[in-house]
């Protein structure tokens, strides 16, 4: 109901190192939220929620940083972005920086962690043994995979160990519907950002019940992944055959059930951050999302 | 669940919580209410899409003025009281189905107007004959106000009616009032507003103490030494001199908000969170108050003092106060709760006006630790656990527990781990009005009183005011930007206990 608070940090203390040790990453956390309660009059709360792992490479790394930003202050929890750089000498390293936000008529504020590790040359295989010290701990973890995870890979099979929830977006996966049938629904809890876009379509549509109980072809003017996850959701929710007309289009545009238009649903479309934030708010499985990927594969 | 099976196309959709179309007609339109509540209630509503598509506000009031001119002053009362800074185009939408009707149901013809506007919006708007009717008017207009809803109620739609505090100004007016209403109206068409049970901190207690296994086993007599509620006002009367000498401090707040903060606290867990589960919860606290005894009672008034660095007036030198008023502006009391949970334990209750600073807390003072194991000047400092319930301003929960002091040897200091409403949820509480207003419209009276419950509440009030028309205290007893008088003090301080720290 409410929406996310969005005021820019008040206070930033930032560290950087390279060739660094997890001790070193977790000393200068120690210090900044020293400096930080120090240079902001009175002590930061660590909100603990959870954990919040990125896994970025570097072609998505404008982007992360972009929406992390946005997240800050609604999930004020320890955010862990890992940037993978293969190709480079073995090695870690490490930007450390806490975020202070300050409390609506309150002298206190409330903290953020980001902990940037650049991972080089092995290290980038495995991710775990560095992340799992740095976990929050007894707190979920979310792990939001930036691209199409590379399933069997090592860096993606630990991860996917250590989070509770993977979080994709399919908009970035050049290969849907296939590629649906590798995500690893009996090891993590699996949530889609472009099942989240199609919420309020999915609205719209449950709407027109009973009317398209009979419903026979869907037409979507929009993305490929959003097309075919509303197709997979109508076959598996009314157990039907259901017909996929798509339209490429940048965003979900236009809907039709046999013909008919689906009403636009009201409002403008929800911001990166806005989405992943609703995602991060989500525990647990979606039985939902998984019934529509499997279809969408049919 | 019904829903869902009817439509397998709403499982995993968050349930929405759409009201049906209608027409909300405010009664007292020009007052503060509308000015500073409602109106932005209704934006904040507006700009998050939770009011229906066909929707309409008729402003009624006997102030001349025309509909622009409503609206201009509402869209001046979004700007100024609103949380959400003001967007055109939503504001545009609600000013749209605003409409302002000046009449005078004392006079021939008001009823006819206001019934002939509200079919007109029914077509205009779509809004299907539902009516929501929010009486925000003075007590004494509240009957020709409720008669003449009933008499003109549409057979199309719903009606409800939300109706204001004071719900009558003791026991017999409070019954003669919900038999007044219920002639025309069923006990759920009604709904009686205390925004109290709006605010997220107070529905917080119920989740505080039902959702966590490590409360409840221990919120009882065994292990809860007492229980301190406060509901303090640092402002005074701001201009409300009519009603606040014929009301005081324990028909303004200690009536409604102070003794739902108690049932809130005493209530047994009910069996689910539908209206009647958990209003009957509280009745059956209200039932087992045990009337408090005039020693058990103190009141006061506040003389000329200092708020916040200001000199402010005493409450008899507020304009429209008598001289000689003999208006409590502060109440405490010792309250027990006559039940197995709570035998024997006291609940300290106070509220007041010019006090030290504004503030609502619910204090659950644990019983010591029966034998730590320290010396005795090791443990000097330490205070029993206490679970303090922020409701306003600091929203949040705070458990003080008993740490050691870093360094040689074992000194022990009570520290507090705190959960700030606003460290974890980074969005903006909803305003009370905002969550009943749209309660209201949906038709869920859980955070609204019963009639039973109020008629309780006024039976312990009338009790405790009995005896109040016998004697004379010398007022005022407290000096204005202070904790109330030192009868409060001496109140709890008796049984070896004090008024939590400030």
């Amino acid at each position: 109901v409410a929406p996310a608070l969005n005021t820019p940090p008040e206070h930033v203390e930032e560290w950087e190192g390279e060739d660094v040790t997890l001790r070193d990453v977790e000393r200068a956390l120690c210090r900044l939220r020293e400096v930080a309660a120090e240079e902001t009059e009175g002590p930061d709360l660590r909100t603990s929620v959870m954990t919040h792992l990125a896994w970025v490479p570097d072609e998505w790394h404008e982007a992360a940083m972009e929406t992390l930003a946005g997240l800050g202050e609604r999930h004020p929890s320890r955010g862990i972005v890992l940037s993978p750089e293969a190709d480079a000498p073995d090695g870690v390293d490490a930007k450390v920086s806490i975020l202070t936000f300050p409390l609506k008529k309150q002298r206190r504020h409330v903290a953020a962690e980001v902990i940037e590790l650049r991972l080089r040359g092995r290290l980038a295989q495995a991710p775990a043994s560095i992340v799992t010290p740095l976990l929050v701990v007894d707190l979920p973890v979310f792990l939001r995979w930036r691209g199409r995870p590379s399933f069997g890979a090592p860096e993606v099979e630990q991860l996917v160990d250590v989070c509770d929830r993977l979080v994709v977006d399919s908009r970035e996966w050049p290969d849907v519907p296939h590629a649906y049938g590798e995500l690893p629904f009996d090891r993590a809890a699996c949530s889609d950002i472009a099942w989240r876009r199609t919420e309020p379509w999915r609205v719209a549509l449950a709407d027109l019940w009973p009317g398209i109980a009979e419903l026979r072809e869907l037409a979507v003017e929009g993305p490929r992944c959003e097309a075919m996850l509303l197709a997979g959701w109508l076959r598996s929710r009314i157990g039907r055959d259901v017909k996929l007309e798509h339209r490429e289009a940048v965003q979900l545009e236009r809907i039709s059930v046999d013909g008919e238009e689906v009403p636009h649903p009201p409002g403008d479309p929800p911001s990166g951050s806005e989405l992943l934030s609703a995602e991060l708010d989500q525990f647990g499985r979606d039985p939902v999302y998984e019934e529509a990927a499997r279809e969408a594969m049919a | 669940m019904t829903e869902v099976a009817e439509n397998p196309l709403l499982e995993g959709l968050r349930p929405r919580r759409a009201p049906e179309p209608c027409v909300l007609v405010v009664f007292g339109a020009s007052g503060d209410l509308t000015r500073r509540k409602i109106f932005p209630a209704l934006y904040a509503l507006a700009h998050r899409r939770l009011l229906p598509e066909q929707f309409a506000v008729v402003g009624v009031a006997r102030t001349e003025s025309t509909d622009d001119e409503f609206r201009d002053r509402m869209e001046h009362a979004v700007r100024e009281f609103g949380r959400d800074d003001l967007k055109q185009d939503v504001w545009d939408w609600l000013a749209q189905g605003t409409r302002y009707l000046a009449a005078d149901f004392a006079e021939e013809g008001a009823e006819d107007r206001l019934v002939a506007l509200l079919t007109e919006l029914d077509e205009e708007r779509g809004t299907r004959g539902n009516r929501v009717y929010y009486l925000a008017i003075p007590p004494q207009m509240m009957p020709t106000g409720v008669e003449m809803i009933g008499k003109h109620r549409t057979s199309d739609g719903w009606t409800r009616l939300i109706v204001e505090k004071p719900f009558g100004h003791d026991l017999e007016s409070a019954r003669r009032l919900t038999e007044l209403i219920s002639s025309d109206f069923t006990e759920e068409e009604v709904f009686r507003i205390d925004h109290y049970l709006g605010k997220e901190t107070v529905q917080n207690m119920l989740a505080l103490r039902f959702a966590n296994g490590i409360f409840e086993p221990i919120w009882n007599r065994q292990f809860i030494d007492h229980v301190q509620i406060t509901v303090a006002e640092s402002i005074g009367i701001e201009g409300r001199a009519a009603f606040y000498e014929q009301a005081g401090a324990i028909r303004d707040i200690f009536q409604n908000h102070m003794l739902q903060l108690v049932a809130l606290t005493a209530m047994e867990p009910p069996i689910d969170f539908t209206a009647d589960s958990v209003r009957n919860e509280k009745v059956k606290v209200m039932k087992a108050i045990h009337t408090p005894g005039p020693k058990h009672v103190v009141r006061g008034q506040y003389g000329l003092g200092f708020v916040e660095g200001k000199e402010v007036p005493g409450y008899r030198d507020e304009e429209g106060v008598a001289p000689d008023s003999m208006t409590e502006t502060f109440v405490a009391a010792k309250l027990f709760v006559d039940n197995w949970r709570w035998a024997d334990t006291p609940f300290y209750v106070r509220t007041g006006k010019r006090l030290a600073r504004r503030e609502t807390t619910i204090a659950i003072q644990f019983q010591r630790a029966p034998h730590p194991p320290f010396e005795e000047t090791a443990t000097e400092e330490l205070r029993p656990n206490l679970l303090l319930v922020g409701v306003q301003p600091d929203e949040g929960v705070s458990l003080a527990i008993a740490a050691k002091v870093p360094g040689q040897g074992m000194r022990l200091r009570t520290v507090h781990m705190d959960f700030l409403y606003g460290g974890a949820f980074r969005t903006e509480l909803p305003e009370a009005y905002e969550r009943l207003l749209l309660d209201a419209m949906l038709g869920d009276q859980t955070l609204f009183t019963r009639s039973d419950e109020v008629e309780e509440q006024w039976a312990i009030v009338d009790a405790i005011v009995a005896p109040w028309r016998r004697d004379r205290p010398s007022f005022p007893n407290y000096a204005a930007g202070t904790w109330g008088p030192a009868a409060a003090d001496e109140l709890i301080r008796r049984d070896g206990r004090e008024w939590l720290r400030h």
